[in-house]
């Protein structure tokens, strides 16, 4: 049934306050950070670094790299590629869920940039999230081209017009996800459901090989999600393609994949 | 009984994630759900419309003789059949969605078939009662 608390364990207390910036620096932001430590036995608290914008660079990520390197280096988080293509600095920053490196300390008015871990999540450590069953259930929709017919001799061929059901014609289509997995932790119906519901970002890549004119496995795809949870905890709520720091439409693809459903009745 | 989705240390994610598999259905709910939108939509305008101009002040006689027309006890008749189909397909998904208890939600959605299932056949008899005569 419905929680309406954390459990006493989960709690999250206020942290330190940590005025990192000099006394004279001109642009000063507060930064409020969720840490964890499974290493203790401690609740989650907020810690909060001040720092001066003018000695790092203008994303959010840039801001934690600073804090980690130079103020507090148990300060935990995945980045790599800090361009928006690996999908690891995936974190709720400022209430909404995005990638650090793509998103500007700028855009955030508010005098504070609070950031969290992708909402209900397990936590593994303070800005990383246990990602294994989301991971899993991307596997799970065998995310590969699957035929029947003999291997050609030569590439498979692919008309544009078809790949752009892949690639979108402005680029935003399924095959631009990063699996990030920001629409999966947005959606309520994958907090409430995430045990059998597959969520936005899946559901998306279901539908990358489900449209893929090469692929010869639509029917047993169709198969596979036709079920109560898997698909339909789906009600359109949107957050997805709110959310999406790709710009990707994942709620589009999931209504595609419900009127191929109807359609092959 | 110990579900294979659910958390244990040693389970596979994938066999977490693959659970009991695909139940293979989902989309006539879907799609019945969409079709009773429409024709509730439709019976719900002419039940209002009906409420204004034949029900609100009058009498009991006048009433039980409007609802007897073949028209109006057909269109009633559609209007519940149409309005507790689609409320037993509504609070199924929401039953799903909302309780997690496996036992408590069996019990549930058996409850909503029963409920719906019998409210509705009351109502028709009501309807039939008055317009044949009863």
């Amino acid at each position: 049934m419905a929680e309406f608390k954390l459990p006493r364990h989960s709690r999250i207390e206020k942290g330190r306050e940590i005025d990192a910036a000099d006394k004279g620096a001109k642009r000063k932001k507060k930064f409020s950070i969720y840490r964890w430590d499974p290493d203790t036995a401690d609740n989650p608290r907020m810690d909060t670094y001040e720092i001066d914008l003018d000695k790092c660079g203008p994303m959010v990520l840039d801001a934690l790299i600073y804090i980690k390197n130079e103020i507090d280096s148990t300060v935990t988080f995945r980045r790599s590629c800090r361009e928006g293509i690996c999908g690891s600095c995936a974190m709720n920053i400022d209430g909404t869920n995005t990638l650090a490196c793509t998103k500007p300390i700028e855009d955030v008015k508010k005098t504070q940039v609070r950031i969290t871990p992708l909402p209900h999540m397990n936590v593994v450590k303070d800005l990383v999230p246990d990602q294994n069953h989301l991971i899993a259930q991307y596997n799970s929709i065998e995310p590969w081209l699957k035929t029947d017919s003999p291997a050609p001799t030569r590439e498979r061929l692919q008309s544009a017009e078809d790949a752009d059901h892949l690639n979108g014609e402005d680029g935003h289509g399924p095959a631009g996800c990063i699996l990030c997995f920001c629409c999966s932790t947005s959606c309520p119906s994958y907090w409430w459901n995430s045990d059998r519901f597959m969520g936005p970002a899946t559901l998306m890549q279901a539908y990358r090989w489900i449209s893929d004119t090469r692929d010869e496995a639509t029917g047993e795809r169709l198969d596979q999600l036709e079920d109560p949870f898997r698909l339909y905890r789906c009600h359109t709520i949107m957050n997805c393609t709110n959310t999406c720091p790709k710009g990707l439409n994942p709620a589009k693809s999931i209504g595609e994949i419900k009127k191929l459903m109807v359609t092959r009745k | 009984m110990k579900l294979k989705w659910e958390e244990s240390g040693l389970k596979a994610p994938l066999a977490r994630a693959k659970g009991l598999g695909s139940a293979k259905e989902g989309s006539e709910h879907w799609f019945m759900q969409r079709v009773t939108a429409i024709s509730n939509l439709i019976l719900m305008a002419w039940l209002i419309w009906s409420v204004i101009h034949h029900v609100v002040g009058a009498s009991h006689a006048d009433f039980t003789a409007w609802l007897a027309a073949p028209v109006n006890a057909i269109l009633m008749i559609l209007a519940v059949i149409s309005v507790f189909y689609h409320a037993a397909l509504g609070t199924q998904v929401i039953t799903e969605d909302y309780v997690h208890h496996e036992g408590l939600k069996m019990i549930k959605l058996i409850g909503i078939k029963l409920f719906f299932f019998g409210a509705a056949v009351a109502c028709i008899f009501s309807i039939m009662k008055v317009a044949f005569g009863g």
